[in-house]
């Protein structure tokens, strides 16, 4: 480019070409940065970096040292502002404190459970019923039921279904020094979390 | 009288005077034909589908005035449209039986085109963009069923989005892009891609689609109004039960169009390879098809390799799609067992059913070849002829307009006695009559264009005419003779000069075959 309009050596690359090249360069990069806009579409609710609180139905937040053994309840994550958004059933999470022979009775996090309450055979919402013989999670639709420990399906239609999605999708918990229990963010794939209606993998 | 029906009156020159200015128009390379007579709407259910959108468009946009596509709420819109709303029910009832008709219609159009053989050489886009514009219009009418948020909805869309999700690599993201998550971002999303986005994309495609030649046919299509309001008042769909994820759900199919594919997801094999990858291969093989097909000739007759796979699909389509709908009625077993269909049975059915579509097939091309010889060997039928005094049509029209007159009385009293079905059939009847109406009008003023000659005493007139006849007959010799089986011009019951009209439009058709034929 200086002052050697004559030279065209093999190596070197013509004017022309290489005003090409420019153009090209420069619709490339014009159109860059909409590539990263297709995070318009996913929906950003459920992605988060920080720990939320356990929040039971009647707005307190659970503690190791007061919930019950082999107990559970229907909490919502993400909690939203918005009542409607609240009754969503994708949001809706079966929280678990395992059975004594599980290991409920120890007062740390292993002990609980957060499963997703959307069944992974036709989305009906499955809860834990702790009766004696019971110790499960069941579906009322079509009885699939679910091992409180892994969360993975055992009987019924959803038990058929291939991995990922014959186990229901996790939260991840973290018990504090004053025994409060929060969620840990969450990662939605079914590598990690697994994905609400769809499923998850382990190992 | 007669002179009354020819004359111009001042709208018709306004109509005149808009149709040519649509010269200077994106649309001036297209040839809009009313035809003056009855024609086969095989050759037209492009335009009929076409029809059929915009029936939708209008339908769907009044019903946008009162469908909330929120979470809690949609399925009590629908509710609140169906019941309260005046003509709510009407409305919901064309929208829903018109989206069945137009694939209907979509599917007889598209394997007409290919049995014709009128896919292929230059037309290979329009094929194309056909089959696009058939995949798009089935995810229209399987959006807008879901939005309704009812059990079957809900079933729907579970299993949308988990066969989504079961694309390899790319899969989980394209369910968060188009589905969101949870139920509330479904119904909204859908509700987008039902109204907006895939609507747009269908008219983008079918500015494509568009032949130049175009025919608008109005008895047709107001009959074709008319049918989709008498199955409204005759078949009502119902609301399905609001979808409540604690209640169990009852066994429900999916809409007609989609137990086919339904059937393969019941076999419980992979859910990508019977959701995603079949129907992904069927539609790939309808798109290459004219590129496979090397036949040098049109007709399904004459292309016997091309035929037989088309009657296969067709076989395999009509299996599936009854064998989706199909549950085991006996209650005593379980709910899996009822649904699970056996793998091995279904898809040894499946491989069954090609040789014998094929067997089917030749034999079809061997007995149509002998009818053919047979139609050419034996002297050419006398067309019977039936002969409707002028002043009769006079008559049949004025009935009509009073039968008009009752119907209406009758549709607007079972409205106000809350009869709405039978309120929606009535004006479907409306319909019905009006393209008899049309029809004899058009009748009455080919007649008036062509009057005739008064002096001839009958037998000699129809003597005269089949001379004639004749006489046109011979004329098209060496172009391809009419066929035993083509019905798209129809032997009309007709007078003697609707008879020679027809001749004419013989030859043309004729002519116009070559034309097509030529390469």
């Amino acid at each position: 480019m200086s002052g050697q309009p004559q030279s065209r050596g093999d190596d070197r690359i013509s004017r022309r070409d290489f005003l090409k090249l420019l153009a090209a360069a420069g619709t490339v990069l014009t159109f860059t940065p909409f590539v990263d806009w297709g995070k318009f579409l996913p929906n950003p609710s459920g992605s988060t970096t920080k720990k939320s609180k356990v929040e039971l139905p009647d707005g307190s937040q659970a503690n190791v040292k007061t919930f019950k053994v082999n107990h559970s309840e229907a909490i919502i994550y993400p909690i939203s502002d918005d009542p409607a958004l609240n009754k969503e059933a994708f949001r809706t999470w079966q929280f678990i404190r395992l059975p004594v022979e599980l290991g409920g009775d120890k007062n740390e996090a292993s002990a609980f459970r957060a499963f997703s309450m959307v069944c992974l055979h036709l989305w009906c919402l499955w809860k834990y019923w702790p009766g004696e013989g019971r110790k499960r999670g069941e579906c009322p639709c079509h009885g699939s039921m679910y091992d409180p420990a892994t969360g993975k399906a055992f009987a019924g239609p959803a038990a058929l279904q291939s991995p990922p999605s014959n186990v229901l999708p996790k939260l991840d918990l973290e018990v504090d020094k004053d025994g409060y229990l929060w969620i840990l963010p969450p990662n939605w794939s079914v590598n990690g979390n697994g994905i609400v209606g769809y499923g998850r993998f382990i190992a | 009288m007669a002179a009354s029906l020819h004359k111009e009156n001042s709208l018709v020159r306004l109509f005149r005077w808009i149709y040519a200015g649509v010269d200077r128009t994106i649309f001036m390379g297209l040839k809009f034909t009313f035809p003056t007579r009855f024609v086969s709407p095989l050759g037209f259910l492009g335009m009929l589908t076409f029809v059929l959108f915009i029936i939708l468009g209008i339908s769907g946009a009044l019903l946008m005035l009162w469908y909330e596509p929120i979470l809690d709420r949609a399925w009590d819109s629908v509710e609140n449209i169906n019941d309260t709303i005046p003509y709510g029910f009407h409305l919901r009832n064309i929208h829903y039986h018109a989206s069945n008709a137009m694939v209907m219609m979509a599917i007889l159009h598209m394997y007409y085109q290919y049995f014709s053989g009128r896919y292929k050489i230059r037309n290979e886009i329009l094929w194309v963009t056909g089959i696009l514009i058939g995949v798009l219009t089935i995810l229209e009418a399987f959006t807008g069923y879901d939005i309704i948020f009812s059990e079957r909805a809900e079933l729907a869309i579970s299993i949308a989005a988990s066969l989504t999700n079961s694309i390899p690599i790319l899969g989980p993201d394209m369910r968060d892009a188009f589905f969101g998550s949870g139920f509330h971002d479904f119904v909204l999303r859908f509700y987008a891609f039902h109204v907006f986005l895939l609507p747009i994309a269908l008219i983008g495609l079918m500015t494509v689609h568009f032949p130049r030649f175009l025919v608008f046919d109005v008895p047709m299509v107001m009959a074709i109004t008319g049918a989709i309001m008498i199955t409204g008042g005759v078949f009502p769909v119902d609301m399905g039960l609001k979808f409540d994820p604690n209640v169990p759900p009852g066994i429900t199919v999916p809409e007609w169009y989609l137990t086919g594919l339904y059937a393969f997801l019941r076999s419980q094999y992979d859910k990508f390879v019977t959701g995603v990858a079949w129907p992904g291969l069927f539609i790939f093989t309808l798109l290459i098809i004219p590129f496979i097909d090397r036949y040098k000739k049109f007709s399904w007759k004459d292309r016997p390799l091309i035929t037989a796979i088309g009657i296969t699909s067709i076989a395999q389509i009509v299996v599936t799609t009854y064998w989706g709908f199909y549950i085991d009625p006996d209650r005593t077993k379980s709910l899996l067992d009822r649904l699970v269909i056996d793998p091995i049975f279904l898809y040894s059915v499946m491989i069954l059913l090609v040789p014998l579509s094929f067997g089917f097939t030749y034999l079809m091309i061997k007995l149509a070849k002998n009818a053919e010889a047979n139609a050419k060997r034996q002297p050419q039928k006398k067309e019977s002829v039936i002969t409707l005094p002028e002043k009769w049509i006079y008559f049949v029209l004025i009935a009509l307009v009073g039968f008009q007159i009752y119907l209406n009385i009758a549709a607007y009293y079972a409205l106000l006695n809350g009869m709405k079905n039978i309120s929606l059939f009535i004006i479907g009847i409306i319909m019905l009559v009006f393209a008899g109406m049309f029809h004899m009008y058009r009748h009455g003023r080919s007649i008036a264009n062509n009057p005739p000659p008064p002096s001839i005493p009958q037998t000699e007139r129809i003597r005269a005419l089949q001379e004639k006849k004749r006489a046109l007959l011979e004329s098209t010799n060496g172009k391809p003779r009419l066929e035993a089986s083509d019905t798209s011009i129809p032997t009309i019951k007709s007078n003697g000069i609707l008879d020679k009209v027809l001749n004419v439009a013989r030859k043309n058709k004729s002519s116009f075959e070559k034309m097509w034929n030529r390469d």
